[in-house]
């Protein structure tokens, strides 16, 4: 792990306050929004005030980039902060302030972009639910775009956090967005839950970094790392990379908190795109790099970390090769994607782990975006089965190239900018010193090989091959496409599955938002590919290495994969070549094996598919690995069975205890004491006026008689 | 001073205007009423010089009461109980609001017990005088058991009469507790006297076994109105039975009695034995944690999963109060008044509902948010509150008690060492996640979902009773009721400083004697802790 | 009053106080008898008054016996009492008859648990 340099030392510029517009602008926006739905606002209005403060946001973000020139916290006002005394550890301080340093940079960039593009193209996708549900979309999308910029852009730990649980809450509201669907609600109460899972080891991880260095915001946590902390508690200050990483597995649907990304796809497509694809998800990547100095504090931290992704890159690209829900496919793809990143940093390589968070942002939203607006056109059909051939269909040709750009890039085709991005992960694991990194590197490979089948059997399934398609499942639901397909929906009674609707359903193309907005993606696709581009073929500097060597994560920032110089040895070799060239022939055919393999199965002769695994399914020996790739493995079920079962039952129990045992057992049972004795001395109140009087006179000669007997003994 | 004792006793004199004037004024006169004691309360608050000292304000001796008892009719806030007064005060109208269209018989005597709760509570935090605060502290019961046993459900009886008899029997103990330091004080300096502050200076000075025996009589005392673990059980009956407005002041003011008294009382006026028995009570509290959090999840009845879930939030702020550091107990005394906002707020929710619905049961009621969306989107708020979302009042709270129970070890270098630590904050820790689970699967239930109603709500709707006259949303009125409790919740959690700052001083006044106990205690724990301060409590005097 | 003559009261009186404690006991005990063995409630309510004196008897005996007044002072107010009270009892009584025709006491037994 070679030092790059260390981190720079934090400038305090309270004049650069109006960077904080950027997080500012998305909370007006929510408000607004509010607002227009308290007033019952029937236009596309909140689409507007949302564009209108993302770009904002957007704009100001550039202009703080173009006038950044080092690390500086913006002070804006105090939070939860106290003090008890003048000690290190006698004040608790978590200011509301900006920490700005390139890696702040580099995440708003693209959250921000991508946010502005996906709420123009959610303003046209949205559309049908004017006046109903339209005001609270664009109410989550400007409290998620602001719980992000707090996340990324805050100054201590607990911003981080207020950010971590604000974009759990945005993706609870949206991906709950069809309330009224059983599978949305419990999509998003369970990604909430298996969130927070994450958080609570986040937020003892945020305890822990308290107790051993007494701050919590990052520039003085940087400063006090150099020196060691001071150890508090009684636990080893080594477990503060295993706790913050916990976080970083929930956030990032990582093994083995990754069950809930597939489910969250209920949400409408854009939230798809920016949340869980994008952006929100990649939030556990940005932890981790934030705090890249602080995973050096325990030897297998960072291999954990490689271990997890490395096996969740595997085990979601299986999963996905298996779906039939294009949708899910993606969704998938975007586990096993983050997977890769959570290698690289694993593996020590955060210029990887970081590159490929900005080339897979941009192609992931826009494989996602297609995916909406086929979804939208054909009423919400998502079997890739049931549709083929779009590239052939007026109107359609722009989504269809568009997807194939996005899965060009997802598959890491030779020399597109995720090609790169993916080979500086691969390149750092295989060349590691260490032999399991270098199993990671080849588990790594595999998996790409295994991406660009699944990623090109969507595409060969959809929008190549015959025209053919069906309808969806919401076609002759009126509260979808109302608009536009009211007229022909009337005719048909009821669209029977399986026969053939051309003549009465019409899948309506995308317009200009839709169109416009995947072109710009495809573009910026390309676009982020420069970096590697330039470094590769004029020996430039790599735009992404250069912020990421400025930041916390410069440890890893080194640039090692630098094709061409050959200015680095290495002692490893793939398949006995030189590391970049091997890897880059290895990579290459993994990507395009994969291709053509999808190809045949899926373009060529479609039937074989189905005989694959038809006759996998007839072996015995081989049978379980398709069943449990289309039953994602039972990990729900396992989840169900081994915690959420036996915790229910227990919390049946535990109701019942407390009802009948504790309260109606000891509580009431303590109760009855007074009436049992009561009920001894019952017979004494016959109701017969001198037998009171007897007792009395009774009770008066027992108190004399002991007063004259302590008398008698003469008070001692 | 004359404030003070404007918003104790105005409510009271309208309580006699409206027990002999007409009842269909009754509601506007207790409204009012209330109203002039959240204003004279706010105007004390706004002048309040003591914010920042951990002072009482007023701080002169009150007029002698019962002269040869030694017992003053002294008033006075420190911030805690100030905030915890304006919390009482602030709800109050806000009640009286919420049971215009709930309370349709007796109105009379429902707004003028009603009124009377609230000023018995608000003297049980003003009092200066540990006599005059019990008297507050008790005759909150009164007005309250008449309240759930002539509005309540279908078993109403039987829920009033085991709060009244539970919690009467637990301040048995504290009283009993506070007439011996008062006896205590009499021996040293002769003459009776029961000013809080008195018996504080008097308490601290006993020896480790006394104070031992004082804070277990104390704590019992408070525990059983906290409530604390396994001294529960009558709360979710008397929530589930009281009216809205009842269980609002119930959960939001009177359950904080509790609290405040460990905060005033248990731990300054006996620190050896909380030292000893610090590490109990937060065992039991991380048990009220789990094990109500657990009994939430299989509820179906929307507010006795609320009242569950009080009992796990309290449980919290009891961690935070006992893990006796200036973050537990900051988090801690700031989580009461979230507590007392969202939960409060989430229970005038529920009962919006149930004036239109009749039913407080998920099962059969659900998907409210089509019908309903203001409402729902109240609900919402309220919900994430509780949950402790960063950004509202929750979470302040709930992460510094967790953050203080985290830090509290004995060689913690806080200054403040403690004898929690990591572990503890782990195992309630889990409660947030159950937290969240369970207060998402309500939401789920009755906000998300497909509309589902009870099947006897449109036979009844048509017989034309009262609840046909509400709207299917909210109507202003209930708007009005929510509104200033949703403005308190995110602004507490945007702006927590003043509030924190303004606790501080009060939260280290309540510590100061710990470091040194806990040192000892510390110290102590290879021999056998208690018998070891039972031989020699001579040695144990400490002079201050 | 000096202590000399006050002390000398008492020894005189030492022999009397005794004679009036007995009185008093006598009367108590009448009283006393007399309401538990009678049913008729106008005769239980006089042995009331029988106990009654008695107290106020032995009252007035150590009232001479210390030669403090206060004694006297409560005997003075038994009696008021005791008048304002016999008032009352009779009008009860009377009540209590014209409801059940008759002036035993076993008649009324409602407050019996049983």
């Amino acid at each position: 792990m070679t030092a790059a340099g260390s981190i720079p030392q934090a400038v305090i510029a309270p004049e650069l306050a109006w960077v904080g517009l950027a997080i500012l602008l998305p909370l007006l926006s929510a408000i607004l929004c509010a607002l227009c739905a308290a007033l019952r606002v029937k236009s596309k209005l909140p689409a507007l005030i949302t564009t209108v403060a993302l770009a904002g946001s957007c704009f100001v973000i550039v202009k703080a980039y173009f006038a950044y020139s080092g690390p500086v916290e913006v002070p804006i006002f105090q939070w939860i902060t106290f003090e008890w005394g003048d000690g290190k550890f006698q004040s608790f301080t978590a200011d509301c302030a900006l920490y700005i340093d390139s890696l702040t940079l580099y995440w708003m960039l693209f959250v921000t972009g991508l946010g502005t593009l996906i709420t123009i193209y959610a303003s046209e996708y949205m559309e049908e639910d004017c006046g109903k549900g339209y005001s609270r979309f664009f109410f989550g999308m400007s409290i998620f775009l602001f719980s992000m910029g707090a996340l990324v852009m805050g100054d201590n730990l607990v911003m981080l956090y207020l950010g971590w649980e604000g974009v759990g809450l945005a993706s609870y509201l949206l991906v709950g967005y069809y309330y009224e669907r059983p599978s949305a609600v419990e999509a998003a109460k369970k990604a909430f839950i298996m969130n927070r899972i994450g958080d609570l080891g986040l937020a003892l991880g945020i305890f822990m970094l308290w107790c051993n260095y007494g701050t919590l915001q990052y520039g003085e946590l940087f400063a006090a790392m150099k020196d060691g902390g001071q150890t508090s508690v009684d636990w080893d200050l080594s477990v503060i990379p295993f706790l913050l990483m916990i976080g970083a597995f929930g956030k990032s649907a990582q093994i083995p908190l990754f069950t809930w990304l597939p489910d969250a796809m209920e949400g409408p497509t854009p939230v798809s795109a920016l949340i869980h694809a994008a952006t929100m998800v990649t939030a556990g990547v940005f932890l981790i790099a934030r705090m890249y100095p602080f995973f050096e504090l325990h030897p297998q931290a960072l291999a954990t970390v490689a271990w997890v992704g490395g096996s969740t890159a595997l085990v979601a690209a299986t999963i996905g090769m298996a779906q039939y829900d294009f949708k899910r496919v993606f969704a998938y793809s975007t586990i096993s994607q983050l997977g890769y990143m959570f290698l690289g940093l694993g593996v020590g390589t955060t210029f990887g782990a970081c590159y490929h968070t900005l080339t897979h942002a941009f192609f992931k939203a826009l494989l996602f975006l297609t995916a909406g607006a086929i979804m939208h056109g054909f009423a919400g059909q998502l079997d890739l089965r049931k549709l083929s051939g779009l590239r052939q269909m007026p109107g359609w040709r722009i989504v269809s190239w568009t997807m194939l750009v996005g899965c060009l890039w997802l598959s890491a085709f030779p020399y597109t900018a995720a090609f790169f991005s993916k080979d500086a992960i691969l390149f750092k694991a295989l060349t590691s010193e260490r032999g399991d990194f270098r199993f990671l590197g080849w588990v790594g490979l595999a998996t790409a090989g295994l991406t660009a089948y699944y990623t090109f059997r969507v595409w060969f399934r959809i929008c190549a091959g015959p025209v053919h398609y069906e309808a969806g499942p919401e076609s002759h639901d009126q509260s979808h496409d109302q608009s536009h397909d009211q007229s022909h929906d009337k005719g048909k009674p009821d669209p029977t599955p399986e026969g053939e609707s051309h003549g009465a359903f019409h899948p309506h193309a995308p317009r200009w938002a839709i169109n416009g907005v995947l072109v710009i993606l495809a573009i910026g696709a390309v676009v982020v590919g420069f970096p590697a581009y330039g470094h590769v073929f004029a020996h430039k500097e790599n735009w992404v290495q250069a912020m990421m060597a400025s930041s916390s994560a410069y440890q890893g920032a080194c640039l090692e994969s630098d094709h061409g110089t050959g200015a680095a040895v290495h002692t490893q070799t793939v398949l006995g070549l030189d590391p970049h060239t091997g890897l880059t022939i290895v990579g290459s055919t993994a990507s395009i094996g994969g291709i053509l393999i999808a190809w045949y199965f899926h373009l060529y002769s479609r039937k074989s598919a189905d005989q694959l695994r038809a006759a996998l399914l007839r072996r015995w020996w081989i049978r379980w690995v398709p069943i449990c790739m289309e039953n994602r493995w039972y990990v729900d079920e396992i989840y169900l069975a081994c915690f959420r079962l036996p915790m229910w039952i227990g919390a049946q129990i535990l109701n019942f205890g407390d009802r009948h045992f504790l309260d109606g057992v000891l509580v009431d049972g303590l109760a009855k004491f007074p009436i049992a004795v009561g009920k001894v001395f019952r017979p004494l109140y016959s109701g017969a006026l001198q037998s009171y009087a007897i007792t009395m006179t009774g009770g008066v000669a027992l108190v004399l008689a002991w007063v004259t007997w302590i008398w008698l003994r003469g008070f001692n | 001073m004359n404030l003070i004792w404007v918003s104790i006793l105005f409510p009271l004199v309208a309580a006699v205007v409206i027990a002999v004037g007409p009842s269909k004024s009754a509601r506007w006169v207790a409204f009012f009423g209330t109203l002039v004691s959240l204003g004279a309360l706010t105007i004390f608050a706004w002048n309040f010089p003591a914010w920042h000292n951990a002072q009482h304000f007023p701080s002169d001796v009150g007029p002698s009461w019962i002269k040869d008892a030694g017992t003053t009719l002294s008033v006075g806030f420190d911030t805690v109980s100030l905030l915890l007064a304006l919390l009482t005060a602030f709800l109050m109208p806000l009640c009286i609001l919420g049971s215009f269209s709930a309370i349709t018989e007796r109105t009379k005597e429902y707004y003028a017990w009603f009124l009377v709760l609230g000023s018995s509570i608000i003297l049980a935090f003003a009092a200066r005088d540990a006599i005059l605060f019990y008297i507050g502290y008790e005759f909150t019961l009164v007005p309250m058991t008449l309240i759930i046993a002539i509005y309540g459900g279908s078993e109403r009886r039987v829920a009033a009469t085991k709060m009244f008899l539970y919690t009467f029997l637990g301040s048995m103990f504290m009283l009993a507790a506070l007439l011996y330091l008062g006896w205590e004080h009499r021996l040293v300096s002769g003459a009776w006297d029961f000013d809080i502050d008195t018996l504080t200076k008097t308490a601290i000075r006993l020896p480790s076994a006394i104070q031992y025996w004082l804070f277990a009589a104390l704590m019992v005392g408070f525990a059983v109105k906290i409530p604390l673990f396994p001294l529960h059980t009558w709360l979710p009956l008397a929530h589930d039975q009281a009216p809205t407005a009842g269980s609002v002041i119930l959960a939001s003011a009177m359950l904080k009695l509790g609290t405040y008294g460990n905060y005033r009382f248990a731990l300054p006026m006996a620190p050896a034995g909380g030292a000893e028995l610090m590490s109990l009570v937060a065992v039991l509290a991380i048990i009220a944690i789990i094990y109500a959090s657990l009994i939430c999840w299989v509820q179906t009845d929307a507010k006795k999963l609320i009242a569950y879930s009080s009992v796990a939030h309290l449980g919290l702020c009891m961690l935070g109060l006992f893990a006796l550091n200036p973050v537990g107990a900051e988090g801690a005394v700031f989580y009461m008044v979230n507590h007392g906002l969202s939960t409060g707020a989430l229970f005038l929710c529920i009962g919006m509902f149930y004036e239109r619905y009749h039913t407080k049961d998920t099962d059969v009621l659900g998907g409210l948010a089509k019908r309903m969306p203001v409402w729902s989107s109240f609900m919402v708020l309220f919900t994430l509150s509780s949950i402790g979302l960063p950004g509202l009042n929750g979470f302040v709270g709930e992460f510094l008690c967790l953050g203080g129970t985290f830090i509290s070890e004995h060689d913690g270098l806080t200054g403040y060492p403690g004898v929690l630590g990591p572990w503890y904050a782990v195992v309630a820790g889990l409660g947030l996640i159950f937290a969240a689970m369970y207060l998402l699967i309500l939401l789920g239930k009755i906000v998300w979902g497909v509309y589902r109603e009870p099947p006897h709500i449109s036979s009844s709707t048509s017989h034309g009773g009262e609840a046909t006259r509400l709207p299917r949303d909210l109507c202003l009125r209930e708007i009005v009721i929510l509104t200033p409790l949703a403005v308190a919740c995110v602004w507490l959690g945007l702006q927590p400083k003043p509030m924190l700052d303004a606790i501080a001083p009060c939260a280290e006044k309540m510590l100061a004697n710990y470091p040194k106990e806990i040192e000892r205690h510390m110290s102590h724990t290879s021999a056998a802790p208690l018998a070891s301060n039972d031989q020699e409590p001579v040695n144990e005097l400490r002079s201050e | 009053m000096s202590g000399e003559l006050a002390s000398g009261f008492t020894i005189v009186a030492g022999s009397q106080i005794s004679l009036a404690l007995a009185i008093s006991a006598l009367l108590f005990v009448i009283g006393l008898v007399g309401f538990l063995c009678r049913r008729n409630m106008i005769i239980m309510f006089l042995c009331t008054e029988l106990m009654f004196q008695g107290a106020a008897l032995a009252m007035i005996a150590f009232a001479r016996m210390r030669m403090d007044v206060s004694g006297q002072v409560f005997v003075i107010f038994i009696l008021t009492v005791a008048a304002a009270e016999a008032a009352l009892a009779l009008g009860l009584v009377v009540l209590l008859y014209r409801r059940r025709e008759t002036l035993s006491s076993d008649a009324w037994s409602e407050l019996g648990e049983s």
